[in-house]
């Protein structure tokens, strides 16, 4: 019962959010200095082709008009047309996102384990020396710069080692998992640290808690206690920040399938921006949006499964 | 010695224990015995080191201590004990309960498992028989309801259910030994009387012995047989309740006696029946705060705003001492901020000489700022902790206008003169100060305008009791000599009542008695205001509140 | 009046503070006098084209190598390291103003302007933040300036959100009722008695944002958004380096492990300013 309101409410949030998304996203275009009509015709194009593409995406409307145009499309799941690829950017998106969406699961699946190792080595000792190095290296792995990384892996372990492929998506299932294993790697070492922080810092904070000193004054034992206690309490703050986490990935994978040649939805956007293929952009940021508020959307409601209080 | 101690053996037995922390010694030599079935008390301030005495007790206190001396149940030494032997007493043989019940329960898991689970781990039974019997416990505290209670999370329950909770939890394996630590401090009064009401009953009805380590004397006094009283890691006297009380051996422990608000005879100021206009009216003020839309508002229908002042009137005539008693929730505190324009009246006005003080503005504003001052409840948190002290006390001189920054420096001076702070801390910062400097400091800054009317809010229910009796001390002989009004805010009927003239009794937003304090106090009409004095009803305070009463009426002067 | 609180709770925190920005200051003290010094410094001309010394290891002659067209690496590390570091500081400064400035507002006198800050956070979140700030650098051309114009227009908020839970956290604060009630205008309360009280976490998050911020710029020189070739700047020399890192791996080498070694300097002084500001609340 709970659930269900927190999800009706939820669920209205989300469509206020949505309406904000496209407007943004609408205004991107007509944010441009200029013409939009002559920046998606490109530099070169003559007077007569500004004024057909003018005509033909509506440009010439009012403001609120041309919005009313672009929400109604976008209802109808018309997020417009690459101009590069003559093509409606919704398939081109069905095309390129499954690579991204492989590459998301895999770098969680590769940055979880660990990152739950480290965070209690770490915690078990507050101040110890494993804490010290476990937090020294998840500093320096925050300052690496994923491309610079990606490269310099590719070099190693694709060119010189020749154990991974440096490009591309392979094919099938182990395919994937044998293309993308760089790829997800440099993105796993950037996001474990962050990870690694926080449940750290949360198992501390829990461990020092005043149900803890309780459990213990109730006769139960240390391992008990970290499993049926401090662990599940430490989960919640680590939970959002995944989330967060898993947002910023899907927009930070523009990077690493750029490094990593991988077809998907960065190298798409990349390709976009650079031949200036304004209705992809938009498109590819609109679907960025969505998808950021859906894994949102799934972190919250996965916390109210595990936290009585979020559900109140 | 006592004819029993030789015949029985004692149950818990405590010999010249010491706790260190590196190089502070927080507990130094400390003996004392329980016997079986018997409430002991422990009684100290904060720093005392009460609470780490009886952590060390249960094997609790972190790893950085060291604790050494002898500490036996039943004749068994427990400072010796392996985890795995101390995690078979813990819970098993001795049950502990804490302060703040809120934080002490797994907000994530059902009341119900949290209250199984000891009996699951130490007796050896099945999770099913665990919550049987958890339910039956839950109904021995008197919860209501005990089978949807133990299917609700901590969240749901109210202070004192959790408290109970708690309780159940600690006595479900039929313990010889509870040590109970403050276990009422975070709860109204009533709550609190309640409380320990139950811990007697468990008392009597199942033999079990009790530690109640407690930093309020009428508290321990209640239900203690023997008390210990600890000061600075030693304990300075020991024995039965009676003779520590009324012939307390040591000076510290007279101290303390003798600062108990309703032991203490305080130099009020006089009462001028005086029936000319008052100086602050308070008309059919009500308050209400918009209720945060939460989920259960938004589908049921039941989004009303929250009533916290619901119709008050009340008057304070200049040169009165007026009081207000309630517990919290009951709209007190929403009262004085209404003062102070902090809080919007919702209907009805507050006129300090007939003017409405929310419709003041510009200079007549900053006159009302000038007349009416305040004094918060927490020490560090109502200063400034960038600030020094004297430049806390000054800004208000200079801001005013009532003399240039330089000058205002000198006026703190005097200012925190009056407030006895020695001018060496005058650059100190809040942190650097102990509470009752604070408050002191706090008292000064309200002053530094010369206010008419000065609103104490709870100024001392963050401080040690003999700190208290001092401010409280302070601040009656700034009365008289400022010939200030004041509104005293507390929870504290004792308090109240042994400084105040006149009482108002707040229950859920509305006035439920007024009138003289000794009046309220010995013969009060409203039920809550009975259960409120009730609770008071220890300490031999029962017989004392005549004798306090004509303390008062300036009996004293 | 809780005897627990007395329980030492031991944080070897303070030497590793002091370590922590001995150590970061060294690191960013180092960078600046490099920058400073660059033209100085650098034994070659950054931009200066060598083709007989094409693809040339790191040796005597050139400490770190020379890339294709054979400009001497190391001389072209430091001068990026003007633009990276520049970077930095004009990549927090705008936002921190900003956002600090509407966080207060926002914060302490709420209303209009807090529920309308509160919209534009929950749009902004709602954005992979590298995809937006990608998006609008598209939009609005690559390039420097325009990287910093859209890095400002996303990054007040996150900004203004922190500065905005502290002041409302400040704002209920005794010490602040006491301000109103002694009669002090808004402004006095704001500028003398909340802005000093929020201000350390604010200083500690800008600079961990300085390395997210030297990243960032670096990333979208590597992707051609940012910093634009022959510019020297650490990001477009490892993209230059990208093609040729099977026979010439110094050239994208050196100029990452710069960028890690600034990044160091940064999030070492953010975590020494952290810890000094847990220490503070905590005694």
């Amino acid at each position: 019962m709970a659930h269900l309101r927190l999800i009706a409410r939820r669920l209205m949030q989300l469509s206020g959010v949505m309406l904000g998304i496209s407007i943004v996203t609408f205004l991107l275009l007509h944010m441009a200095p200029g013409d939009p009509a002559r920046l998606l015709a490109g530099e070169r194009a003559s007077a007569e082709t500004i004024a057909a593409i003018r005509l033909q995406y509506g440009l010439d409307l009012p403001l609120s008009q041309q919005f009313v145009t672009y929400l109604t499309n976008l209802l109808a799941g018309d997020i417009g047309q690459s101009l590069r690829f003559q093509r409606p950017v919704s398939q081109l998106i069905q095309q390129f996102m499954w690579p991204t969406l492989f590459l998301t699961g895999y770098v969680v699946c590769l940055a979880v384990p660990p990152t739950v190792a480290l965070a209690i080595l770490s915690a078990r000792n507050p101040g110890g020396t494993a804490d010290q190095i476990v937090r020294l290296v998840g500093i320096a792995g925050l300052t690496i710069p994923v491309f610079w990384l990606g490269i310099m892996m590719s070099r190693f372990f694709g060119v010189s080692l020749g154990w991974f492929p440096v490009s591309g998506y392979g094919v099938g299932f182990t395919g994937h998992l044998h293309h993308l294993f760089l790829p997800a790697l440099s993105t796993a070492i950037w996001l474990v640290p962050v990870l690694t922080q926080s449940l750290r810092a949360a198992l501390i904070e829990k461990a020092m808690a005043d149900f803890v000193t309780a459990a213990r004054a109730q006769g139960a034992s240390e391992r008990e206690i970290f499993w049926r206690t401090i662990l599940p309490n430490s989960v919640l703050p680590t939970l959002n920040l995944l989330g967060v986490m898993v947002a910023f990935m899907i927009g930070g994978a523009v990077i690493v399938e750029t490094v990593y040649a991988v077809p998907g939805l960065g190298t798409l956007m990349i390709g976009a921006l650079l031949g200036r293929d304004y209705y992809v952009v938009q498109g590819l940021t609109l679907v960025f949006a969505t998808s950021t508020v859906l894994v949102t959307l799934a972190v919250d409601l996965l916390a109210a499964f595990i936290d009585p209080r979020v559900r109140a | 010695m006592n004819r029993t101690e030789t015949v029985m053996r004692p149950l818990l037995e405590v010999e010249d224990l010491s706790v260190g922390f590196g190089g502070f010694n927080a507990v130094k030599g400390v003996s004392f015995h329980v016997q079986p079935g018997e409430i002991l008390g422990i009684v100290g301030e904060s720093g005392s080191g009460k609470s780490v005495t009886c952590r060390a007790v249960m094997g609790l206190l972190p790893g950085t201590a060291r604790a050494s001396g002898r500490v036996r149940l039943e004749g068994r030494d427990l400072l010796t004990l392996g985890e795995a032997d101390w995690n078979a007493v813990r819970g098993r043989e001795i049950g502990m309960i804490f302060q703040n019940p809120a934080s002490h329960l797994d907000p994530l898991r059902r009341i119900g498992r949290q209250i199984a689970a000891p009996m699951v781990r130490h007796l050896g039974i099945g999770r099913r028989e665990g919550m049987r019997r958890a339910i039956r416990l839950l109904d021995d505290v008197g919860i209501r309801d005990p089978e949807r209670s133990a299917r609700s999370y901590p969240h749901e329950f109210s202070g004192g259910m959790k408290q109970r909770a708690m309780i159940a939890a600690a006595i479900g394996c039929g313990p010889r030994l509870l040590i109970a630590d403050e276990p009422t401090t975070a709860l109204d009064v009533t709550v609190q009387a309640r409380i320990l009401r139950l811990l007697k009953e468990l008392n009597r009805e199942r033999g079990l012995a009790i530690v109640l380590i407690s930093h309020d004397l009428g508290v321990v006094a209640d239900i203690c047989s023997r008390v210990v009283v600890m000061r600075n890691g030693e304990v300075v006297e020991q024995g039965p309740i009676d003779d520590v009380i009324n012939r307390p051996q040591h000076p510290y422990t007279r101290l303390l006696v003798d600062s108990q608000p309703s032991r203490r005879a305080y130099a009020c100021a006089k009462a001028e029946p005086e029936h000319a206009a008052p100086l602050l009216s308070v008309e059919g003020l009500s308050v209400s705060f918009p209720v945060r839309r939460g989920l259960a508002g938004d589908l049921a229908g039941r989004a009303g705003p929250f009533l916290a002042l619901d119709g008050i009137d009340l008057r304070i005539a200049a040169g009165e001492t007026v009081g207000i008693v309630g517990e919290s929730g009951s709209g007190k505190s929403t009262l004085a901020r209404a003062i102070i324009r902090q809080n919007r009246p919702s209907g009805g006005a507050i006129r300090l000489d007939g003017h409405d003080v929310h419709a003041l503005g510009g200079d007549a504003l900053l006159a009302f700022r000038r007349r009416v001052q305040m004094v918060f409840q927490n020490p560090y948190d109502s200063l400034n902790p960038r600030m020094t002290i004297a430049d806390a006390v000054a800004e208000p001189v200079w801001r005013h206008g009532l003399a240039d920054r330089r000058t205002a420096q000198v006026r703190a001076d005097e200012l925190l003169e009056m407030v006895e702070l020695p001018r060496t801390l005058r650059d100190r910062k809040p942190r650097q100060l102990s509470g009752g400097q604070c408050q002191r400091v706090g008292l000064a800054r309200a002053l530094a305008l010369e206010p008419q009317l000065l609103i104490a809010d709870e100024i001392t229910s963050a401080l040690d009791v003999t700190t208290q009796a001092q401010i409280l001390e302070l601040l009656l002989r700034l009365q008289r000599e400022r010939a200030l009004t004041l509104l005293y805010i507390s929870h504290d009927l004792s308090v109240v009542s042994s400084i105040c003239q006149r009482v108002y009794v707040f229950k859920a937003g509305r006035i439920v008695e007024n009138g003289p304090a000794g009046q309220v106090l010995s013969v009060p009409q409203h039920p809550y205001t009975q259960e409120l004095v009730a609770s008071l009803a220890r300490l031999g305070l029962g017989n004392a509140a005549g004798a306090s009463t004509p303390v008062c009426s300036n009996a004293t002067r | 009046m809780v005897d627990a609180s007395m329980l030492p709770e031991t944080p070897p925190r303070t030497r590793r503070t002091t370590l922590s920005m001995t150590v970061a200051i060294a690191i960013l003290g180092g960078w600046l006098c490099l920058a400073l010094a660059a033209p100085l410094a650098a034994p070659y001309d950054p931009d200066a084209i060598d083709i007989m010394n094409m693809l040339s290891p790191p040796g005597a002659e050139h400490w770190f190598g020379t890339d294709q067209v054979g400009r001497d690496v190391f001389s072209r590390v430091l001068f990026a390291s003007r633009v990276d570091l520049f970077l930095c500081v004009i990549g927090v400064l705008p936002p921190l103003l900003i956002g600090t400035t509407i966080g207060l507002v926002s914060g302490y006198f709420g209303g209009v302007v807090d529920s309308l800050f509160m919209r534009v956070y929950d749009l902004t979140v709602a954005f992979p933040f590298f995809v937006l700030v990608l998006a609008i650098v598209g939009v609005l051309g690559p390039g420097l300036v325009n990287f910093v114009i859209a890095l400002t227009l996303v990054g007040w908020v996150s900004y203004a959100r922190l500065v905005r839970a502290e002041v409302q956290t400040i704002r209920e604060s005794e010490y602040i009722q006491a301000a109103r009630c002694l009669g002090y205008r808004p402004v006095a309360i704001v500028t003398r008695h909340v802005l000093p009280n929020a201000v350390g976490p604010i200083i500690a998050y800008a600079v961990s944002d300085a390395v997210l911020v030297m990243l960032a710029g670096a990333s979208f020189g590597f992707l051609g958004m940012g910093a634009q070739p022959p510019l020297a700047e650490w990001g477009v020399m490892i993209a230059d380096g990208q093609a040729f890192v099977q026979q010439a791996w110094w050239i994208c080498l050196f100029p990452g492990l710069a960028a890690i070694s600034l990044g160091l300097g940064f999030a070492f002084l953010g975590d020494g300013l952290g810890q000094m500001q847990r220490g503070q609340a905590a005694s």
